[in-house]
């Protein structure tokens, strides 16, 4: 217990100073000097990228598309490409940076389209998020979006981009097809499509036996 | 109307899906086959089966059945249980006098040498007494009276030609079909594919449709891509509310094999000494849904045609023509348009009652029918009415709908019955009253219309295209009738439509059979 008489010392902590260490054509390397909660001083190692607008808060979306066909079950469209960092390909949601002048569901519309050939319609968006704070300033926001797929334009698509595969995988069963998938081919699975399996996991799971039947 | 009354009835609806494509699916073969159940809801309503198949080797079966109307017997719970099929067949059934248990139920599901087969049956095998024997001796035991469990043990039998270790499907089905003539619509279900069979003459319906995307549905022609599944269904009604396009007929004695590559006709078992095709008339006249399909034409304009050919044969001085809803509304209206006679409604038809063949006595019936009908007065007080009905069979169903108009101020009441009266059981599958109780048999019969209740009656003795099976109809003494064995009756009157290939047919018969002498006259009609 303290005496009435010491506040305890507590900052709000904050960025002192941002340095440039290197730059690159699309990303840049930075030293930020900040204080921490305790009044130090520290520094810290920040990677971001040069392409973030000016007058939007997000780098860039992340596309959840449901293909929604007559009597076929919902699929969500997913994306397989190879990724130099990680020099394995790897499977995601469709995902692209925000042009300038673009608000987020635009540009995931338009990211959409060139992606997987798909026009859809936005239903719903999520706040900044941030993807990856302890490196980088990141952040990104997800957009849901339903595509007809009874619609002409949306049976057999063509898509813009040559090295994206698209893979469609049932809503229902998502969190085994991927795993499925995991099995099959050396993949690195994007976290957020991890989690999102496994929460429509949980909220699909529906006990299929009394466990007092089991022998 | 009367049929409805009188608790004749079809006996079941079969119907089959398989997806295109690479498996497993994404298409929801379990809401395509309850879908196509509901629109064969009119075939049966005691009961219903569905069994889907991961189509696997080994395949694993998923089956759910239950009692009563398609939308009580299949719970949300259920369907989720069906949905990881790839294939499935599903049938309805109708509520025939013996009892309605769970285990009479289709598909019947059995493991044979091969492997396990699902199986769903339309129709009545003509000598399943014989067949039973015959089966039982080979040491089969059966649990149930149904013909279903006969078929789906004869498929189980080794025929004699088969190796050891490879299934001959066509063989086993030919081996059936050579045990039993008809009548039959069948569908098997094995591993990956599906058989759709149907007997020599064609008694039974059977059709397939091919499931297109739904924007496709009606455009021309939609290229091999689109193919999303095939399905097989007794009716082509249930195409529409599938997204399904009418591909073909089965044909009478075609043993087809739908697969996820496509639909292959394996075989056609021809018919013994090249008799006559012989489907049921009654589809056209009083069972099948009016937007479905047969034979190349849809049953909504045959049975309008009939109205007119009424009209022609048997007209009637009256101000207004009107119909006994629902199933005798194409003729009336063929009717009025032939007659140049307004068509209005004259009864209110109230769809909840149930049918009232369950009384037990004709004065309750009577009764019972009069709660199913209210008059719309307006329309026909003072008037003069024909009333068409699409059959008669007792005549107990037409007798209080006359008291009724007559008593709400029609001034004539006429009847017209839209096809020939029946006077002989059916031996195919639908429960006709004995031969003592048809009003036709009856010495009254010739006094119809005092027998009836003071109203004018004639019954239309035209009908039709090509050979049916009008076993049960009456026949005529004043026309040329060309009798074949004990089994059916053909017979040819004047031709209200010429089908594609009726000359060429009728040319054949005569070739072939011997002749109508008005022959000479029809073909040179149909020229």
């Amino acid at each position: 217990m303290s005496k009435p008489e010491d506040p305890k010392v507590t900052t709000t902590p904050h960025i002192l100073k941002e340095e440039l260490l290197a730059e690159g054509k699309w990303v840049k390397l930075e030293q930020t000097t900040y204080v921490d909660p305790a009044g130090n001083t520290r520094t810290w190692e920040t990677v971001k990228r040069t392409t973030r607008r000016t007058n939007t808060e997000a780098d860039g979306v992340g596309i959840i598309a449901l293909l929604k066909r007559t009597l076929h079950k919902d699929c969500v469209v997913m994306v397989k490409q190879f990724r130099p960092p990680l020099g394995c390909n790897t499977l995601e949601f469709p995902a692209g940076l925000i042009d300038e002048g673009e608000t987020a569901e635009a540009a995931a519309l338009r990211e959409l389209k060139e992606e997987t050939g798909y026009k859809g319609e936005v239903v719903g968006v999520t706040p900044v998020t941030c993807l990856d704070p302890g490196l980088s300033n990141c952040t990104t926001q997800i957009v849901l979006v339903n595509i007809n797929g009874d619609d002409v334009q949306n049976i057999h698509p063509t898509q813009q981009l040559e090295f994206v595969e698209v893979i469609l995988l049932p809503l229902d069963e998502f969190q085994s097809k991927v795993d499925d998938l995991l099995q099959k081919e050396k993949i690195i699975v994007d976290s957020k499509v991890y989690i999102f399996g496994m929460g429509m996991a949980q909220a699909f799971f529906k006990p299929r036996e009394l466990p007092v039947l089991k022998q | 109307m009367e049929f409805e009354e009188s608790g004749i009835g079809e006996e079941c609806g079969v119907f089959g899906c398989v997806a295109a494509g690479e498996w497993p699916t994404q298409l929801e073969v379990a809401q395509v086959l309850t879908l196509g159940l509901v629109a064969l809801q009119h075939r049966g309503q005691e009961s219903a089966g569905i069994v889907t198949s991961d189509g696997a080797s080994p395949p694993v079966y998923t089956s759910h059945k239950g009692m009563g109307l398609v939308s009580t017997a299949f719970p949300p719970e259920a369907l989720l249980k069906l949905r990881y099929g790839n294939l499935g067949i599903c049938h309805t059934r109708y509520s025939t006098t013996g009892i309605s248990e769970l285990q009479n139920c289709q598909p019947f599901v059995v493991d044979t040498l091969h492997g396990r087969i699902a199986v769903a049956h339309n129709g009545e095998l003509v000598n399943s007494r014989a067949l039973r024997k015959k089966v039982m001796r080979h040491g089969v035991g059966l649990s149930t009276c149904s013909d279903s469990e006969l078929i789906t043990h004869l498929l189980a039998l080794t025929p004699p030609m088969e190796e050891l270790d490879t299934p001959d499907w066509v063989a086993r089905i030919k081996n059936l079909m050579s045990e039993t003539t008809t009548s039959y619509s069948l569908l098997v279900m094995f591993k990956d594919v599906i058989y759709a069979v149907r007997d020599p003459y064609g008694n039974r319906p059977l059709c397939i449709g091919k499931l297109v995307p739904i924007s496709r549905l009606h455009s021309p022609g939609a290229e091999e891509e689109d193919t999303e599944g095939w399905v097989v269904s007794s009716e082509s009604c249930s195409f529409q509310s599938i997204g399904a396009k009418y591909y073909r007929e089965v044909l009478p004695g075609e043993i087809v094999q739908l697969s996820r590559h496509g639909v292959k006709s394996l075989s056609v078992v021809p018919r013994p000494e090249g008799d006559l095709p012989a489907f049921c008339i009654f589809e056209y006249v009083y069972f099948a849904r009016p937007d479905s399909i047969f034979e190349g034409q849809m049953v909504y304009s045959v049975r309008q045609r009939c109205g007119r050919q009424l009209a022609i044969e048997a007209p009637t001085d009256v101000d207004l023509v009107s119909t006994v809803p629902e199933s005798a509304t194409p003729a009336a209206l063929g009717y009025a348009l032939q007659a140049g006679l307004p068509y209005m409604e004259v009864l209110c038809k109230n769809r909840y009652v149930g049918r009232t063949f369950i009384q037990p006595n004709t004065r309750l019936r009577q009764l019972g029918v009069a709660k199913k009908f209210g008059v719309l007065t307006d329309n026909f007080a003072g008037k003069r009415v024909v009333l068409i009905d699409d059959s008669i069979v007792r005549g107990n169903t037409i007798s209080p709908i006359i008291k009724l108009l007559r008593e709400a101020g029609a001034t004539e009441v006429h009847i017209r019955v839209a096809s020939p009266p029946i006077k002989f059981p059916c031996y195919m599958g639908i429960n006709i009253p004995t031969k003592e109780e048809l009003i036709a048999n009856k010495p009254e019969f010739k006094d119809i219309a005092g027998y009836i209740g003071k109203a004018n009656c004639t019954a239309c003795t035209a009908f039709i295209q090509q050979a049916h099976c009008l076993i049960c109809w009456i026949l005529s003494q004043t026309t040329n009738i060309y009798i074949r064995s004990s089994q059916y009756l053909t017979k040819l009157f004047t031709p209200l439509k010429m089908v594609p290939g009726l000359s060429n047919y009728m040319q054949k018969l005569q070739c072939s059979k011997g002749i109508l002498s008005n022959r000479a006259e029809l073909i040179k009609s149909s020229a």
